[in-house]
């Protein structure tokens, strides 16, 4: 994780549809390090349909360089920045961040995700990281 | 008409089911805008959401007989601009992010898309299929593929000016009708996503950012995946670096060889999303130098920063890059960096090749709490001491109304837009007040040079479109011609960037 934290700090990052790349930092020999970037894109992959369910609906944000991810690093231990990581999680909690939205988190309508896909991604993710 | 009556609850459940039709209070708030400050002004009666084109078609003859006011969304996911709530409070929200066809055309590079497809999900299609095809992202690409090129948006590619890579529509009009455009309106087509004009006159502009219609597909051009990118990010050191920056790059924008729109933005940008406002200053007054600077050094950055790419063929894209070192020349930038992707290296991971971010979204976390944002985007002629001087009247507005300066200059062949945003605390009732009337007082400033806002939050569409004054204002006499003729019940997103139907007017 502290890899990752260090690339998001090399990434200069716009909203408003503007992303640029800041923040090459140079090596001690004064060379820079080309594409910041590299490698740092996000896994899709799963072993389950459940989890294919998850990756879907939420991993945009809650894996890697997810805006999820990158606020709740701010606030808690950032091992546990990412969803999947977390044994803590229950049902109602789920669905009232998903709902209700929280913090800085919108909310999501059913049309988008019904109460049937809801509890399949919320039994996943209850099911913690030992699942 | 704004309500829902029990009968209009049943006729749209008759047609999509009884699980579709969302009237539960929390549905009224999860179809609500989440970075707004009042969220009751613009709070929806409930959302449909139908499964395809011929329940949307039914569910629109339906908002007929009950004079019932469909607010149309992709995904919902417009934020800055209201998400998916609508301008007409009491209207429901028709999502179509169940319709998620996708039909890639990987010999021509187009696809065709359903408006429930998410950038994420045509990125996961064209990987899990080996389609050599890359995506034009936006900055939050959480949203829709075709709601975002409907709306204007833009992303980071050679392909970045979304609206103008459509090909081909297919729209429900308000009376139920269903049309396709250019080479659709022939049965079986093959050319529908490959020729764009058709016969006589074209529509395809006709649905963007209006209210005239739902579109229920999307044609959309791709591009083939390049054999090379490469490019430089430069840093600029000085406030007054702007304009010559943009002059040196325009001619090449406008001659073709940049073929990206490059957007050179403030250090801001990247502190915003990258940190809070808390760790860099407890004064809640404007960023003063020594903050910036500070910012300035732990992100590596200039006070303006810019990413020039080139894509296609190693051999052009090398040749592109001396050509951009001899523009730039001795000029006095800070630094540059080289960045290089060619095929066989391993993913380059940005949206600079397409891979879909939400990142960005972070921002809306710059002063803690409960925080949001708005974007004020006025379009420039690509003059460098035309946009100094927009630059130094909106970093004047900024300091005046108290907020931090967040802005960017996008380069396109002929223009310049000057995306602004707005970062608050919807918490902060002082702040939200000044942000209302900071982005009066910036509309007015635009408008006073006669420059317009490409695109606009639901709050201040009627603002913006009625800077549009030319013959007193002659385009709103036009699109509200076109709206009575097509939506004679005005069911379709009263308010849509100004355009109200008759009943509606002021």
């Amino acid at each position: 994780m502290r890899g990752f934290l260090r690339l998001l700090l090399l990434l200069g990052i716009a909203a408003g549809g503007n992303v640029g790349v800041g923040a090459a930092e140079p090596k001690p020999d004064g060379s820079t390090v080309e594409n910041p970037f590299r490698g740092v894109m996000q896994d899709r992959s799963f072993r389950s349909s459940d989890e294919a369910q998850f990756v879907e609906k939420c991993g945009m944000c809650h894996r890697q360089m997810g805006m999820g991810t990158v606020l709740l690093a701010r606030r808690m231990d950032r091992k546990l920045a990412m969803l999947e990581a977390r044994g803590d999680l229950t049902a109602d909690f789920i669905a009232v961040a998903v709902r209700r939205g929280i913090g800085n988190m919108p909310r999501i309508g059913r049309g988008e995700l019904s109460d049937g896909q809801l509890a399949v991604i919320s039994s996943y993710l209850v099911k913690g990281p030992a699942r | 008409m704004t309500g829902l009556s029990a009968s209009a609850v049943r006729d749209f459940a008759s047609i999509i089911g009884a699980e579709w039709v969302m009237t539960r209070e929390d549905d009224r708030i999860a179809y609500s805008d989440h970075f707004a400050g009042n969220e009751e002004r613009h709070r929806p009666s409930g959302a449909l959401a139908p499964a395809g084109a011929e329940e949307v078609r039914e569910l629109v003859r339906a908002a007929n007989r009950h004079r019932v006011a469909l607010w149309p969304v992709s995904r919902g996911k417009n934020f800055g601009y209201g998400g998916p709530a609508p301008v007409l409070k009491g209207a429901v929200v028709l999502d179509l992010s169940r319709m998620k066809r996708i039909e890639v055309d990987a010999a021509n590079g187009t696809v065709l898309l359903e408006p429930g497809v998410g950038f994420f999900d045509l990125y996961d299609h064209l990987q899990a299929n080996r389609i050599p095809l890359w995506l034009s992202v936006p900055g939050n690409s959480w949203g829709s593929v075709a709601g975002n090129a409907l709306d204007r948006g833009v992303g980071y590619t050679s392909y970045g000016d979304h609206a103008a890579r459509i090909c081909g529509l297919e729209v429900v009009l308000p009376d139920g009708d269903l049309i396709r455009t250019g080479m659709g309106a022939m049965a079986g087509s093959p050319n529908w996503q490959l020729y764009r004009h058709g016969f006589g006159p074209g529509w395809d502009t006709l649905f963007c950012q209006s209210n005239f219609g739902i579109v229920t597909k999307l044609g959309l051009w791709l591009m083939p995946e390049p054999e090379a990118v490469m490019g430089y990010d430069y840093e600029f050191d000085q406030p007054d670096d702007l304009g010559w920056a943009i002059d040196t790059l325009m001619p090449l924008r406008r001659e073709g060889l940049i073929q990206q729109s490059p957007s050179i933005g403030n250090w801001l940008r990247s502190a915003a999303v990258m940190t809070t406002r808390d760790q860099w200053t407890k004064d809640k007054g404007p960023l003063d130098e020594q903050v910036i600077n500070a910012i300035r050094r732990q992100f590596h950055i200039g006070w303006w920063s810019v990413q020039i790419r080139f894509y296609g063929h190693l051999e052009v894209v090398e040749a592109s890059m001396r050509v951009l070192d001899r523009a730039f020349g001795n000029k006095p930038i800070l630094s540059k960096k080289p960045a290089r992707w060619v095929t066989g290296d391993p993913p380059e991971g940005s949206p600079v090749t397409g891979v879909p971010v939400t990142f960005p979204l972070a921002n809306a976390n710059w002063h803690g709490g409960r925080g949001g944002h708005i974007g004020y985007s006025p379009v420039l002629p690509p003059r460098g001491d035309l946009a100094m001087d927009q630059f130094k009247r909106t970093y004047a507005l900024y300091q005046k109304f108290g907020m931090d300066y967040h802005a960017s200059f996008a380069m396109s062949e002929r223009s310049l837009v000057n995306v602004n945003q707005l970062l608050y605390n919807k918490d902060d009732a002082a702040m939200m007040g000044r942000v209302d009337a900071m982005f009066r007082a910036l509309v007015a400033d635009a408008a006073a040079q006669r420059y317009g806002e490409y695109r606009t939050h639901i709050d201040y569409m009627d603002l913006v479109a009625a800077s549009y004054d030319f013959n007193h204002h002659a385009l709103r006499r036009l699109n509200e011609r076109i709206k009575d003729a097509l939506d004679p019940n005005g069911i379709i997103a009263p308010g849509k960037s100004g355009i109200w139907p008759k009943g509606r007017r002021i």
